[in-house]
């Protein structure tokens, strides 16, 4: 009997090891390698201030590329991009920005109204309109992102964009899933600023 | 012991095992690590690089940790389907004009398709929480009910092993009515571990210990039925041990060991309340349940083989 209650006790032992073991390979799993350094840019926000790539500093980013009258995928984008705007209210470090790529008809004025139509009441998440061409040369050049017939050819990436302005990874911005390893990544860019 | 009763307990074993290493893809949040069902990343072995990906699944969800953790758990899920398939075989050959041995591991094997399938619900679901509680639910009835067939067949082979002890006549209603109390509780403590997640997604960076506090009142009621287990199993204790006359040696040991286990296990739910959500002690914590669940399962067929024996 003792002899049974020892080799329990040393099963209980090994497992609970190994399992903390598994735990701790699982926690520290989330990589995040630096891509790149989002280049120089100057756009304007729905506020009409200027956007650029020092307002990355500090702040974990989320960006995406959108268009207002957008019918496809842009609406779940939003959708989750709103999710995520609410949730992460009480954490400063993180902002969201969303890039029209049809600036023809998204001016300031317009992304206002889609900020305020989203629920956006304070200066976490940001719209940006430029000229076209800057657009396209930021998405395909500064963000290395499919930039075709713009507005329609747009990609539906989140990008993640940690506190020096460097691209961290991509996530496709329709996927509930990716969404959930978003937030993991996004913490851990947080938690980085804030040690 | 014959072939299909070293089967039994070797899928007994195996299940418990399996619900170990379920837990631990819980706990380790790897649930999602392959997003697709049955393959992982379209692959029947998980990918080792990025390159390795199809195009139709987004690179940002492969985490090579986290799929191989889910993977184990699907992989090692095959094997003991396997095991509960042939223990199922072995129980239509041995046991062939006993019924309550051939349905119940019958039963065990359809409930295991079932559990498959919703693996690959949940895969689908995104982790629905609903769909999390139900997976281990089933899980806990695959093995009690093995454990019961192994149980019966024990006493099949050896039908005096309770022939010296005489119990209380009336307590068939008590163990149903744990068994039910301690299904329900395991349901609640998979609540409070959702909750938890659901209010961690709400308020990212905040320590558990404050989203412990933001949770409802069925963290109460799940410590209040942790309470009233342990009454019930004291009462069970004392009629099954000192209330009777003989009681088996594995009558005395089970109940004991219930006892001790139901207290732990207020000690580790305690733990996780006051020190942390330390997810070591979360997985120990719901795997013990499961063990006390077996036990009850052992108990009650000890007792009702000394009732059927003095019929």
């Amino acid at each position: 009997m003792n002899k049974n209650i020892f080799l329990i006790i040393v099963c209980i032992i090994l497992l609970g090891s190994g399992a903390s073991w598994v735990i701790q390979k699982a926690n520290s799993s989330y990589e995040l390698t630096v891509i790149k350094k989002v280049p120089a840019f100057s756009f304007i926000t729905q506020d009409g201030l200027s956007f650029t790539e020092e307002s990355f500093h500090k702040k974990a980013t989320v960006l995406d590329f959108i268009f207002t009258s957008c019918a496809g995928p842009c609406p779940i984008m939003t959708n989750n991009m709103t999710h995520l705007y609410e949730d992460y209210e009480n954490v400063p470090e993180v902002q969201f920005v969303s890039v029209t790529v049809d600036p023809k008809i998204d001016n300031a004025s317009t992304l206002k109204e889609y900020a305020k139509a989203n629920g956006v009441k304070d200066d976490r998440w940001q719209f940006l309109t430029s000229d076209i061409e800057s657009i396209k040369d930021l998405k395909k050049n500064g963000f290395m992102l499919y930039a075709g017939e713009l507005p329609r050819g747009h990609a539906i990436k989140f990008v993640l964009i940690d506190q020096d302005g460097q691209i961290r990874k991509y996530y496709d911005g329709t996927d509930k899933a990716s969404m959930a390893v978003l937030r993991k990544d996004l913490n851990n860019i947080v938690n980085e600023i804030q040690s | 012991m014959n072939t299909f009763r070293k089967f039994s307990y070797l899928s007994t074993g195996l299940t418990y095992l399996l619900i170990f290493v379920g837990g631990l893809v819980r706990v380790a949040g790897a649930g999602m690590g392959c997003p697709d069902w049955p393959k992982c990343f379209d692959r029947w072995i998980p990918p080792t690089s990025l390159e390795q990906l199809p195009d139709h699944i987004d690179p940002a969800k492969f985490n090579i940790v986290l799929a191989w953790i889910e993977y184990s758990n699907r992989l090692f899920g095959a094997l003991v389907g396997l095991i509960i398939t042939i223990t199922a075989f072995l129980a239509f050959k041995y046991y062939k004009h006993v019924n309550r041995i051939k349905w119940s591991v019958l039963a065990a094997f359809f409930l295991t398709l079932v559990e498959g399938w919703l693996g690959s619900i949940l895969v689908d679901t995104v982790l629905n929480p609903i769909n999390i509680t139900l997976h281990l639910f089933m899980a806990l009835v695959i093995v009690m009910l093995l454990l019961y067939a192994a149980q019966e067949a024990y006493y099949v082979e050896n039908p005096d092993s309770e022939k010296m002890s005489r119990y209380p006549s009336n307590l068939k209603w008590m163990f149903g009515l744990l068994a039910g109390i301690l299904l329900l509780d395991v349901v609640l403590g998979t609540e409070i571990r959702g909750g938890l997640e659901m209010i961690r997604k709400d308020n990212p960076m905040v320590e558990s210990q404050f989203l412990l506090n933001m949770l409802g009142p069925f963290k109460y009621i799940h410590t209040i039925l942790g309470f009233i287990i342990t009454g019930f199993s004291g009462m069970l204790w004392y009629r099954l041990v000192n209330n009777s006359i003989n009681p088996s040696k594995i009558m005395t040991q089970i109940s004991t060991a219930i006892l001790g286990l139901v207290l732990t296990q207020i000690i580790m739910g305690e733990l996780l309340v006051f020190l942390n959500v330390i997810p070591t002690i979360q997985l120990f914590h719901m795997w013990i349940a499961s063990w006390i669940l077996g036990l009850v399962m052992v108990q009650y067929t000890a007792w009702n083989q000394s009732q059927l024996t003095h019929e």
